[in-house]
């Protein structure tokens, strides 16, 4: 962790670039963890936690990137297809449960 | 030097020793669209193996960044190029991904780093084309990548909410990462002890500390990077598959295989793991309703990391969607775009193959789907989809069902103060 500024020959400056990408890559990653996390059992209020954590990057640029307004709709919509169903799991020989936690 | 086939490549290729393959091979298929990179299986793995004095450097699991992260350092961009000097006509591809079990992506008419290796290493006795990684490049595994820096000189703590970060127009996935537990590995065929070997029933590659000197031959030729050197010991170490999960002999486990650890440990539920049939000739065993062999060869949704590499990987990913396509081809090979096309919009069996993910930690080796009826005729992100609610059953080793998932319409029954509201 650096806690000064760094040497110029210091091997652990960041030397790559980064590689542009556009609302168009942003929105389909925010889609596909919204569909994805819905498909998993996630309400929308457990789905937009996940964007509004600073430390899940990915999801967090994208709030950022795109505004709490945009990504609540993309929530909704992956939930309206989604949302409307639960998962029921039934390990063999117990008592099924609902919801995906495999514990 | 003896010629082996690569199915992965769509042909045969040198490798130092001659084929030998198991019964069943251990693999996995990881599902990228669903990684949010919280490393619960970094952690889960690091406190179950590789958590003492030496280990330090030791991520035998880790989750990088990509296309800007990686551990070691630029591990892909340096064998990449290292393959691109000594293949001068490219890491190029021919013919079209088909449904053959032997070629489901064409061929490969690039160097692999083992024949790279032959046309251009000396002396002679050189195995395999790589590189050992600086200390440098081993002792940051999230530099610059997520994690925030903390308060300017106060040491051991770390920024609590991480919004100091900024936030670059970009594009990035998570790429989780170990040990491929390779048909071909290089670390074995590098080794000059002969102190790694890949085990017959399960294909899982195992270092032998007893006979491991140190000499980081394996370090060096694992293009994966997946060896790594404990100085306290001066052996190598990597990755062992959790082999005594896998053999059942966890107490969990009631004598049942079980995923390892950082397969269970998966919050995203981006991960299943499981033992293919292999055939003789190596190739995977026409196994129809295993889950891995459905993934990887009859929806072709799974793809290998780097096959070009030639070490035919066991470990499958199904690509993030958002990324470039050039970068995936690079990636994956040339079986991206179909394995797009299809996990964009999963069919009804695929739909029910991926809500076999984490439902157990047990090892599924067949898997069973009774149709059930349509719950859902709509659109999503203007692409048409139909939901069934079919029961997806899965089966243990021994054939006994270890797990059945449906899809069910939630019931809601209208309160009382609201019965005639209509």
């Amino acid at each position: 962790m650096p806690y000064d500024d760094p040497e110029p020959d210091d091997p652990h400056v960041l030397v790559g670039v980064s590689l542009p990408g556009d609302a168009s890559a942003t929105r389909e990653m925010a889609e596909a963890f919204s569909d994805e996390f819905a498909q998993m059992g996630f309400d929308g209020d457990r789905i937009l936690r996940l964007f509004r954590t600073p430390f899940y990057a990915g999801a967090h640029a994208a709030l950022q990137l795109l505004g709490e307004a945009e990504v609540a709709r993309i929530v909704d919509e992956s939930l309206r297809v989604f949302g409307r169903q639960r998962f029921r799991v039934r390990a063999a020989g117990s008592v099924g449960r609902r919801g995906s936690c495999p514990r | 030097m003896p010629s082996v086939k690569n199915w992965q490549l769509g042909r045969d290729m040198s490798y130092p020793y001659e084929a030998r393959y198991p019964s069943r091979q251990f693999a996995f298929v990881f599902n990228i669209n669903r990684c949010i990179a919280c490393q619960s299986c970094t952690m889960a793995c690091k406190s179950t193996w590789t958590f003492s004095k030496g280990q330090e450097h030791m991520w035998w699991a880790n989750v990088e960044t990509k296309p800007y992260g990686g551990y070691p350092r630029f591990w892909d961009v340096k064998i990449l190029e290292q393959l691109d000097q000594a293949s001068p006509d490219g890491q190029t591809w021919s013919g079209a991904p088909a449904d053959a079990r032997d070629r489901p992506y064409g061929q490969y008419d690039g160097q692999t780093i083992f024949e790279a290796a032959h046309r251009t290493l000396s002396p002679d006795s050189a195995r395999v084309l790589g590189y050992l990684p600086t200390d440098e490049e081993w002792n940051s595994p999230n530099i610059y990548e997520d994690n925030p820096v903390g308060p300017r000189g106060v040491r051991n703590r770390l920024s609590e909410t991480g919004e100091s970060l900024p936030v670059h127009n970009t594009w990035f996935f998570y790429l989780a990462r170990i040990c491929n537990h390779c048909s071909y590995p290089a670390c074995l065929a590098a080794c000059p002890r002969q102190a790694i070997y890949k085990r017959p029933e399960d294909g899982i590659v195992l270092l032998d500390q007893e006979q491991c000197r140190g000499y980081r031959k394996c370090v060096e030729a694992c293009p994966y990077k997946k060896t790594m050197y404990r100085g306290n010991t001066r052996t190598s170490e990597k990755c062992i598959a959790c082999y005594p999960r896998v053999e059942g002999k966890d107490p969990e486990s009631g004598g049942d295989p079980m995923e390892t650890r950082c397969m269970a440990a998966c919050i995203g539920q981006i991960r299943m793991q499981g033992l293919v049939k292999i055939d003789a000739d190596g190739a995977w065993a026409e196994d129809r309703w295993n889950p891995l062999y459905y993934l990887v060869h009859v929806a072709k949704v799974a793809l290998p990391l780097y096959p070009q590499l030639g070490t035919q990987p066991n470990g499958y990913y199904i690509p993030p969607r958002w990324v470039p396509r050039p970068y995936l081809r690079q990636m994956f090979g040339p079986g991206v775009d179909l394995a797009l096309e299809r996990s964009g919009a999963p069919d009804r069996e695929l739909r029910a193959v991926l809500q076999l993910f984490r439902r157990s930690n047990k090892i599924i080796f067949r898997y069973e789907v009774k149709e059930g009826p349509k719950v859902y005729d709509g659109t999503l992100h203007g692409k048409p989809v139909v939901l069934y609610d079919d029961t997806v059953i899965a089966y243990g080793k021994d054939g006994k069902e270890l797990f059945r998932t449906t899809v069910e319409e939630p019931i809601y029954v209208r309160p009382a103060i609201h019965a005639n509201s209509i």
